[in-house]
């Protein structure tokens, strides 16, 4: 009887299925082009056209497109194509022709400080459109419409939001103390986060992004501070004696796990956000800090000399199962788990600086993916497609960005002193 | 006494003068006149040449490309002679003297010249007959290129062209090698067409996911532009096919 059934769903199943692929025909063809992604020139939707603003929003998306990866951008000259955006407005045949896979249309409309943008992205060769959004604000608000508008077309080409619209916080030495500031990722808007003349180190985000950790010494001592981006709110998280430092929230947003120095050596531990010492995870007599969670939060990546020198290891997230990551290299430091959890960036030093590697949490994998200057704390993007670092590229640090395979190194913070430690802001909740 | 201050020499000043306005007006004359076309590269247009055969309903045996022209005949070989010993002189004693005939000889100079006459001739000869032959596989190439019987590969049809399907995989492939673009390593997708007796492509289905989404806006964007060469099924009904679409050289691993 079984065997029957069986043969009667073999007869049941589609012949093509049965068959695999012999009913399709092959269409292949060589290489991978990047998409050819144009701009045309932004067009006033009402009122007197403003240079500024359509010369900013060309600037915002060609910026992002190109540290995208997938685009090869051009942007069309802006005495031109003073045509309409809507669909039925203008001729997708000039596109078509010139091979533009994707074509960026933008209009914008004031009314008195209210600025309306509108961004429509179409497919020339399909003439459809692909997606299209309006953003309404303050005129000072256009930077972040664009940048908005770029995730927008991340997410309409990839499947995946881009992580534009995030923010950076770093560690500065513009007015000649260690301050925490926050930037937009590419470099502009930079507001200070701490004012207090010490030294402060360190910022990692909440998950919901909105509140911010990080170690300051206005106290005298290293310790853990939090404090609400919003309202200003702050609190001193952990202020054990000794060393507290390198703390990093975990994915549920409700626990921090950091390195302290209470009980003699720097150790990992994790507390609550409020403060509270839940649990202690590493005891050996080594240096154990900077902790990294995996995604899912079962595991974390730490620094550890246990074997002489500074290496990666992981463990479970209640200190269990301690392994070593990383076996090449002498000195390797400042781990960070990428938001999919698939790689870890890692810095090791080689020289006399750092170079930025990543590498498999099996082990497997290890590759450089910088090699100019003198390159720290790579630190993933929401979307895991891109890194921020700082890096020393002559005589004044800066803080970069990057694509994950090491290229589109590009210079994002552009004030005196020495900017380090960059941290790329989740998804805003 | 009044001393004279020594003459400023100025020739060197003079000469770097010159050498400046005359190496621009050198730098001028290249850049406008494209002395030098390296500076001035216009790319050349790529022309496509079609080499598939229009669809037909019931495509017969062959070759979508069209049976290859007849090689050229090769120059008929020239007629080997029999080798021929030289004549034995004749022993001395036994036979009777023959008197040959006195032939009369050469000089070596007039040997040379001969020789290469007939040497030139003969190359000039060989040389005509190869052209020709070059010429007239030509011509019968070029004749025979519209109504060379062409067909499919294991078609059992009568008439000359390809079937339906390899006609649109020939176009789709056009299409595909001016939008192809992915993000992951080996994506491949499986995708449906459903072409009305228009030519128009009235469905487009993905039956088996790549994953990757920028790969499969590539492929829908070259199914878009192929659509245009799309001529209508020959058989006249709706026509529906499968088409598995790769970058090159990725197969099963």
């Amino acid at each position: 009887m079984k065997k029957l059934l069986i043969i009667l769903a073999m007869l049941l199943v589609p012949a093509n299925l049965l068959h695999g692929e012999q009913n399709y025909l092959e269409v292949t063809a060589p290489g991978n082009r990047l998409l050819q992604l144009a701009i045309a020139s932004p067009v006033s939707l009402g009122g007197a056209p403003n240079a500024s603003y359509a010369q900013e929003i060309v600037d915002v998306l060609r910026f992002d497109m190109t540290l995208a990866g997938p685009f090869s951008v051009t942007a069309a000259p802006l005495s031109e194509a003073k045509s309409g955006i809507r669909p039925g407005e203008f001729d997708f045949a000039p596109w078509k022709l010139a091979g533009t896979d994707l074509l960026v249309k933008t209009g914008y409309s004031q009314n008195g400080t209210t600025l309306t943008l509108e961004c429509r992205l179409y497919d020339p060769a399909r003439q459809q459109e692909v997606t299209a959004k309006r953003y309404t604000g303050s005129a000072k608000e256009l930077r972040r419409m664009v940048h908005a508008f770029s995730d927008e077309i991340m997410r309409a080409t990839t499947g995946e939001k881009g992580p534009f619209t995030g923010k950076i916080a770093f560690v500065s030495t513009r007015t000649g103390n260690k301050e925490i500031y926050l930037m937009d990722y590419d470099g502009y808007n930079v507001q200070a986060v701490t004012r207090n003349g010490s030294i402060n180190l360190n910022p990692d985000f909440s998950p919901s992004g909105q509140e911010i950790i990080f170690t300051s010494y206005k106290k005298g001592n290293p310790d853990l501070y939090r404090r609400e981006l919003f309202t200003g709110a702050e609190a001193r998280t952990s202020a054990s004696r000794g060393i507290n430092i390198t703390g990093a929230w975990a994915p549920d947003g409700n626990r921090i796990a950091l390195a302290m120095s209470k009980d003699g050596n720097s150790q990992i531990y994790v507390i609550s956000k409020e403060g509270k010492q839940l649990a202690r995870l590493t005891h050996s007599s080594a240096i154990d800090v900077s902790p990294a969670w995996s995604p899912n939060g079962a595991q974390i990546a730490f620094v550890s000399d246990r074997y002489g020198r500074p290496q990666v290891f992981i463990m479970n997230a209640d200190g269990s199962g301690v392994r070593r990551l990383t076996t090449s290299g002498a000195y390797n430091v400042s781990p960070r788990w990428s938001p999919k959890g698939d790689r870890i960036a890692y810095c090791r030093q080689m020289g006399n600086g750092f170079q930025i590697f990543i590498i498999n949490p099996n082990g497997s994998g290890d590759t450089q993916i910088t090699q100019e200057g003198s390159n720290e704390h790579p630190r993933w993007s929401p979307d895991g497609r891109y890194l921020t670092f700082s890096s020393r590229r002559g005589k004044r640090e800066a803080v970069y960005v990057m694509r994950a395979d090491g290229t589109g190194q590009t210079m994002v913070s552009r004030g005196k002193g020495n900017d380090s430690h960059p941290v790329w802001s989740p998804y805003w909740q | 006494m009044t001393r004279r201050l020594p003459r400023r020499e100025r020739g060197l000043e003079t000469m770097v003068v010159y050498s400046l306005l005359v190496h621009l007006a050198v730098y001028f004359l290249c850049t406008r006149f494209a002395f030098f076309p390296g500076f001035m590269k216009q790319e050349a247009p790529v022309y496509y040449v079609d080499v598939v055969n229009l669809p037909v309903a019931s495509p017969q045996a062959g070759s979508p490309a069209g049976s290859p022209a007849p090689a050229a005949p090769a120059p008929a070989p020239a007629p080997r002679k029999e080798m021929t010993l030289p004549a034995r002189p004749p022993e001395k004693g036994k036979a009777k003297a023959v008197v040959a005939k006195p032939v009369p000889r050469n000089t070596p100079q007039e040997n040379t010249r001969e020789f290469e006459e007939r040497m030139s001739q003969l190359e000039k000869a060989a040389g005509a007959r190869h052209e020709a032959a070059a010429l007239d596989a030509l011509k019968k190439r070029v004749a025979g290129s519209g109504s060379t019987p062409a067909g499919m590969p294991g078609a059992t049809g009568k008439e000359a062209g390809s079937d339906y399907g390899s006609y649109i995989q020939s176009r789709l492939k056009d299409a595909f090698k001016t939008t192809i673009a992915s993000q992951s390593r080996n994506p491949e997708v499986f995708v449906r067409l459903t072409i009305d007796r228009r030519g128009k492509v009235i469905a487009s289905r993905i039956e088996r996911s790549s994953g990757d989404r920028v790969f499969e806006d590539a492929v829908m964007r070259a199914i878009a532009k192929a659509e245009k060469s799309f001529p209508p099924p020959p058989s006249g009904a709706e026509f529906e096919q499968g088409f598995v679409f790769k970058p090159q050289g990725v197969g099963k691993n």
